[in-house]
């Protein structure tokens, strides 16, 4: 094995059978210092705590956050609020799984996850890294990297997203298994030494629209047209009378009160929908009702 | 297409402001009218409901100087936006020179955006135009709200053939005139080529 000199940083080449398990002594021929160095084989065997994780974000606010998530799943939970920080707690304390800010002080997250991704101690941890900026759009860019992190999820999708994607890292399956969330682009790490980018996701998570339509896609293109002409058209009338639509949602009587504005929309979904697609549902009905549904829901 | 009145040495162009409802059509003609000096403008003509909600149009008359001896004069229009006054907005196109297209960066209008933009071309294609050959500019307009979309995705979904584009504000004048210069000025190029 290669052991470089804390030093004068000489790399010294060193036979592993002459080394004893607790250690053995040896001076360094250039500056004289002399090294402990263990056996590595003895530091691999232990192995990962299943139960625990370790949570690092400068915001404790978010940690907070995170910890009573995993904590009603059954994890112990590490904290810190600093890569150099949750580097020893990770090497001292093996925990599977690593939730990880990206920007995070004194070691950037990702560099955090590449480190110990590269240790022999604890290259079989999961690590998800949390970008911390995801409301500052001018500074995104397409990311070319995780860093050896296994998923990422943006800040404010955490509640949503967390414990369905630690648990499928978990199962041992395939952490970005949804196609959706592949498509948006992972964050990258920020670039120190060039320009003040920093990574910035995609805004398009499940909930978003622009993430719902790349996966729509793959169905049906003329009925997922369908669908959203519909939806825009029930979502302009209530755009243009949304006090009016909320009294009639809760008189139940939307159908009576809109009944030249759904009239004139239905006009419009017939011309620009071809038959054959119309002939599948009645996706204008379906809009309408969906919409009435979720409205009524969040005035009662 | 721009019209060109020999007699009277004038070039007309007409520009129509397009986009989703409520996405700031109207505002941006709004801020135009109010900075631009009295001299070179003509009214502003609204047709909206009693919420001020675009009717049927808004339209104002913009002179831009003179180009060998031709005053040029724009013409800005809006349409309403509210998605079923599509034969509304097939009517405002006829004879259209250039189109800014105003998206509404919130991005829970994502996709009325894209609706809008598939109008666009629907009715500039009944009409025999097409979009890729007109004079176009994109404005991202709400850029001072808290839940807007990154550019880049707002691009990408609106913005595939890379136009030129502008950040906006309309309330507040952001990008407004830039929008208008842009387009103007590609409308401009375009009439060159042909006289």
């Amino acid at each position: 094995m290669v052991v470089v000199c804390p030093k004068c940083r000489t790399k010294l080449k060193v036979d592993d059978t002459r080394l004893s398990p607790q250690g053995s002594r040896f001076k360094c021929p250039r500056c004289s210092t002399v090294l402990v160095i263990k056996k590595p084989a003895a530091q691999e065997k232990k192995a990962l705590d299943g139960k625990k994780a370790l949570i690092a974000h400068s915001n404790p606010s978010v940690v907070e956050n995170i910890r009573t998530l995993l904590a009603g799943q059954g994890y112990t939970t590490l904290t810190s609020a600093d890569g150099i920080d949750a580097m020893v707690k990770a090497l001292k304390e093996l925990p599977w799984l690593g939730i990880i800010e990206v920007a995070l002080p004194k070691i950037y997250g990702f560099e955090v996850c590449k480190r110990l991704k590269s240790r022999p101690e604890t290259k079989e941890m999961k690590f998800i890294l949390v970008p911390s900026i995801y409301d500052k759009t001018k500074y995104r860019r397409e990311p070319v990297s995780l860093y050896g992190a296994d998923n990422y999820i943006e800040e404010h999708d955490l509640s949503t997203r967390l414990i369905d994607t630690v648990n499928r890292l978990q199962s041992g399956a395939p952490a970005e298994a949804e196609t959706h969330q592949q498509k948006s682009p992972v964050p990258s790490a920020p670039d120190i030494s060039a320009d003040e980018k920093k990574p910035q996701p995609d805004f398009g998570q499940s909930q978003a629209p622009a993430a719902k339509i790349s996966a729509e896609v793959k169905g049906d293109e003329m009925t997922e047209k369908a669908r959203r002409l519909a939806r825009t058209i029930v979502n302009d009338i209530y755009l243009y009378n949304s006090a009016k639509v909320d009294e009639a949602v809760r008189q139940d009587k939307f159908y009576a009160v809109f009944a030249a504005e759904v009239k004139e929309g239905k006009k419009l979904y017939d011309n620009r929908i071809p038959q054959e697609t119309r002939d599948k549902a009645d996706f204008y009905k379906e809009a309408i009702d969906n919409f009435l549904a979720a409205k009524k829901k969040a005035l009662s | 297409m721009s019209f060109i009145n020999y007699s009277s040495r004038e070039i007309n162009c007409k520009i129509v402001y397009y986009g989703p409802g409520l996405c700031g059509k109207t505002t941006n003609l709004q801020y135009v009218y109010k900075k631009t000096n009295p001299e070179q403008k003509g009214k502003l003509i609204s047709l909206a409901t009693e919420t001020e909600r675009t009717l049927f149009f808004d339209f104002l008359p913009l002179a831009l100087g003179d180009i060998k001896g031709f005053k040029v004069r724009f013409h800005l229009y809006t349409v309403p936006g509210q998605v079923f006054y599509a034969a509304s907005r097939k009517l405002i196109l006829k004879g259209v020179d250039g189109v800014v297209f105003v998206a509404d960066s919130q991005i829970e209008r994502m996709e009325a955006n894209i609706e809008s933009l598939d109008d666009l071309r629907i009715n500039l294609a009944e009409q025999g135009y097409e979009l890729d050959k007109l004079p176009y500019t994109i404005q991202h307009n709400k850029r001072d709200l808290s839940n807007v979309a990154p550019l880049e995705n707002m691009n990408k979904l609106l913005n595939s053939r890379n136009v030129p584009w502008f950040e906006g504000c309309a309330v507040t004048g952001v990008g407004v005139f830039e929008t208008l210069k842009n387009v103007a000025k590609q409308v401009l190029i375009e009439l060159k080529k042909h006289y």
